[in-house]
């Protein structure tokens, strides 16, 4: 067990490594010049090589990427070129925001989640499996743009339960959690219905009820447990998505996380803090992966690392 | 079973709900807190190396000018009470505000103004407002309270650099501690001392007790908060957790307009729009080509159908909010499609040409570029809208002439000094061609060059108000661009709020913000 970690975690350096070197290369190739961006359309040229030379810019490419190498692997990604702060305070700061937003939309999303696929996996075929089914394909089908905007004119503008946006107490937490974690719940209750209802018909359920097992217990004990694997892999993968900064909702919501930095980063052509976004996003994946390959074992008996 | 399942259900929604928990009564922002919603967080807070208009607004409650911009942009006296120039605009002196200290207690007088500008003219600095302040060849320190700028070369515009929001005075012990720690923590003689910023949420500055003019600062707090998306930024307005939002879109300012107890701010801006036309290469080469697509583009229906009406046809190359401003042609260049068509043919095109126009991605945008396109579609111009995102926009457009692959470009200009040189020379004189400056038509002409020249040669306003109009005039008939309109900056405004308003630049001033009731 403990061999396979440390094999997976050896194999993450090289996939960051290359992650590292197309994100440095892909930069390169995107139109725009940092300089000049930074600079305003109204800086003289004069100005934009006074710019130019403070980024380093006028330095060669691969000279760069060794010094930024050099300097990544003791943990320092280099200056933003926008405000001239560390990369890392930078990436930290707004990594708390999205990782409260990520956590709190996947609790959000997987107790509504499985709870809506449960009901109606068990209440097959009636009108509030019919229901809750549409309601959960409007879920996955609708805008988060649409949504988050639907709920601050609502609760916020209207009745004025919460903050239309920003990062406060935790009451600014819940339109976004709410926009962020429907469709994320919608998905898990598509998936938990059907691999729920494919359980359900398994021999062993019918030989748990035959025995005189509680109908909930059935659930509980027997159908959950089987039907999760692969519900646990989507929501490894969602949270994975999540993870990333959700884009949209973050900036609907103006709520500081990376989705919302990575924005700002890209107009300004930010490419330090654009490179160790990459990279974190990159090391989420990874370690999220790990980590739901981990759970199967944990779920399903017949499945272990050596 | 299933009513058990469904039971489980309906408390785990209960509790979901319970957690959220009652609604909140509304709270009122504190009286005397302006809480004010931009679009954008500030980059950096020292002034000199400064040049978003989001940085430059929060710079302006903490920091004093020698001179500022009234606003409808003129220059005021702030940390200067009066000041001269040389005729041959090589020498200004300023007398200082007398008993002003920095929020740190340091002594504002004439060695710290010497400070500050030596410093933004230092090129090892690497400050981004270098070249604003470049030409100042010495700074002598005449007294305790008088201070005298003599220059490399003559500046006409001169006084407009020193109104410009990047020229602030800071505290000189402030300086010393260096750079990194100037864009952080701000120091100035301003009506606001900096408390705090919390990158990407908001700044907060309280009232400074001992500044300078009397009964001002007239709130406690201001924070601004960053709300890049437009409608959430209308919706904080709406709800009350602000007072004042810029800007409002032109779709959304019915809505705002509507709602009791806000109102919509309009005023006008600074801002020219126009279609750069490139004049050295294929058909925009010959001027009646050129006057040609300039009478084919209705810019009233421009205006009513784009702007919502938020804006004017131009009537000159620039604003009429720019000092120095002259009208070259009542109500803008006239819409008449017949005259059109026969300019083309005389320029050897009665059955058109294609072309291909770049724009940026905002929706405003498009939808002026599909107006463009379906007005010169009238004359048979057949216009293929290239849209690109800003980074992009900016890398193609500013190629020298040889890899400039521009043909015709949409674009808009503030001139940051509030002055006429800034309208002009950086888009239309013959030194300012890309990748120098926004000379996007590649437009050069010996009479204009000449004109702006003496111009910045000498101080006498009149002299330059009468050269300006001149070169205007000259543009205007040689029709460089397509002169679309001049827009408003439309802001929203909470009831009992007053003192806070979007000046012509685009920058937002609220040095003296004001709450009553509400």
């Amino acid at each position: 067990m403990s061999s396979y970690l440390v094999r997976r975690l050896w194999q993450m350096v090289p996939i960051l490594f290359g992650v590292s070197l197309g994100a440095f290369a892909f930069f390169q190739a995107v139109p725009g010049d940092p300089a000049r961006m930074l600079a305003g359309p109204d800086a003289t040229l004069q100005d934009v090589q006074i710019v130019r030379a403070r980024l380093g810019l006028d330095r060669p490419l691969i000279v760069r990427y060794v010094y930024f190498l050099r300097n990544a692997l003791v943990g320092d990604f280099g200056r933003s070129f926008r405000s001239g702060e560390p990369v890392a305070s930078i990436v930290g700061r707004h990594f708390g925001p999205t990782l409260l937003l990520s956590v709190a939309s996947v609790v959000f999303a997987t107790v509504t989640g499985l709870g809506v696929g449960l009901l109606q996996a068990v209440r097959r075929n009636t009108v509030s499996d019919y229901v809750s089914t549409v309601v959960s394909v409007a879920g996955i089908s609708t805008p988060p743009f649409f949504l988050g905007l639907l709920l601050i004119y609502l609760l916020a503008v209207g009745l004025r339960w919460f903050p239309t946006g920003g990062m406060g107490t935790a009451r600014s937490l819940v339109l976004p959690v709410l926009t962020l974690g429907a469709g994320v719940a919608a998905t898990i209750a598509r998936f938990a219905r059907s691999s729920l209802l494919e359980v359900l018909g398994e021999e062993f359920v019918r030989t748990a009820r035959a025995k005189g097992l509680e109908e909930r217990w059935v659930l509980l004990k027997h159908v959950l447990r089987n039907a999760l694997i692969p519900v646990v892999t989507m929501i490894g993968l969602q949270f994975g998505f999540l993870l990333s900064g959700a884009i949209v909702v973050e900036t609907v919501f103006s709520w500081p996380g990376l989705g919302w930095l990575m924005v700002q980063s890209i107009s300004f052509r930010d490419y330090p803090v654009l490179v160790a976004e990459i990279l974190l996003f990159s090391l989420q994946f990874l370690v999220i992966n790990l980590v739901v390959d981990l759970l199967y074992a944990g779920l399903d008996p017949r499945v272990s690392y050596g | 079973m299933n009513k058990n399942m469904a039971g489980l259900l309906a408390v785990v929604v209960a509790l979901a709900l319970l957690a959220i928990g009652p609604a909140q009564t509304p709270v009122r922002a504190q009286a005397k807190t302006a809480t004010i919603a931009l679009y954008a967080d500030a980059v950096t807070l020292d002034p000199y190396d400064t040049n978003d208009n989001l940085s430059l607004s929060v710079e302006r409650t903490v920091y004093d000018g020698l001179v500022g911009f009234t606003p409808d942009m003129k220059v005021k006296p702030q940390l200067a009470t009066s000041w001269e120039a040389s005729p041959d605009a090589r020498v200004f002196t300023f007398r200082l505000r007398r008993g002003v200290k920095f929020h740190d207690g340091t002594v504002f007088n004439a060695e710290a103004v010497k400070i500050n500008f030596d410093r933004v003219r230092d090129p090892a600095q690497k400050l981004r407002r270098y070249s604003l302040y470049e030409m100042i060849d010495s700074i002598t320190v005449v007294d305790e309270s008088t201070v005298r700028f003599t220059l490399r070369r003559p500046f006409g515009a001169m006084l407009y650099n020193f109104a410009h929001p990047a020229g602030r005075i800071i505290s000189p012990a402030a300086i010393a501690k260096g750079g990194a720690s100037l864009a952080r923590n701000p120091v100035g003689t301003g009506p606001f001392k900096f408390v705090s910023w919390a990158p990407g949420r908001e700044i907060v500055v309280e009232r400074n007790p001992e500044f300078w003019e009397a009964g001002q600062p007239r709130v406690d707090r201001i924070v601004f908060k960053f709300i890049p998306e437009d409608a959430s930024r209308v919706a904080m307005l709406l709800s009350g957790e602000a007072q004042f939002a810029f800007p409002v879109t032109g779709v959304q300012a019915e809505a705002v307009a509507k709602t009791p107890d806000v109102s919509l701010d309009a005023r006008w801006s600074i801002y020219a729009y126009y279609v750069a036309l490139h004049t050295q290469r294929g058909p925009f080469r010959n001027m009646l080509v050129r006057q040609a697509l300039n009478y084919a583009i209705d810019k009233n229906a421009i205006v009513k159908v784009v702007l919502r009406g938020y804006g004017r046809a131009l009537d000159a190359p620039m604003a009429p909010g720019v000092a120095n401003y002259t009208q070259v042609q009542a109500g803008g260049w006239p819409y008449d499609v017949a005259k059109a068509k026969a300019l083309l043919s005389e320029a050897g095109f009665p059955n058109g040409f294609p072309t291909v126009l770049w724009l940026g991605t905002a929706t405003e945008t498009q939808r002026l570029g599909e107006a463009i396109q379906q007005m010169l579609a009238q004359i048979n111009v057949k216009v293929e809208l290239q849209p690109m995102e800003a980074g992009t926009l900016s890398a193609v457009r500013f190629k020298p002439i040889e890899e400039n692959l521009s043909q015709a470009n949409l674009a808009g200009w503030s001139p940051s000094t509030g002055d006429a040189d800034w309208a002009l020379r950086p888009l239309l004189g013959g030194g300012t061609w890309p990748p120098t400056l926004f000379n996007l038509a590649f437009y050069k002409n010996a009479k204009v060059d000449e004109l702006l020249a003496d111009a910045l040669g000498t101080a006498d306003e009149a002299r330059r108000a009468k050269d300006y109009a001149e070169a205007s005039r000259i543009v205007w008939s040689e029709a460089p661009w397509i002169f679309l309109y001049n827009s408003q900056n439309l802001a929203g405004l909470r009831a009992g709020t007053t003192g806070v308003y979007a000046l012509g630049d685009g920058t937002v001033d609220v040095r003296e913000a004001t709450l009553t009731g509400k």
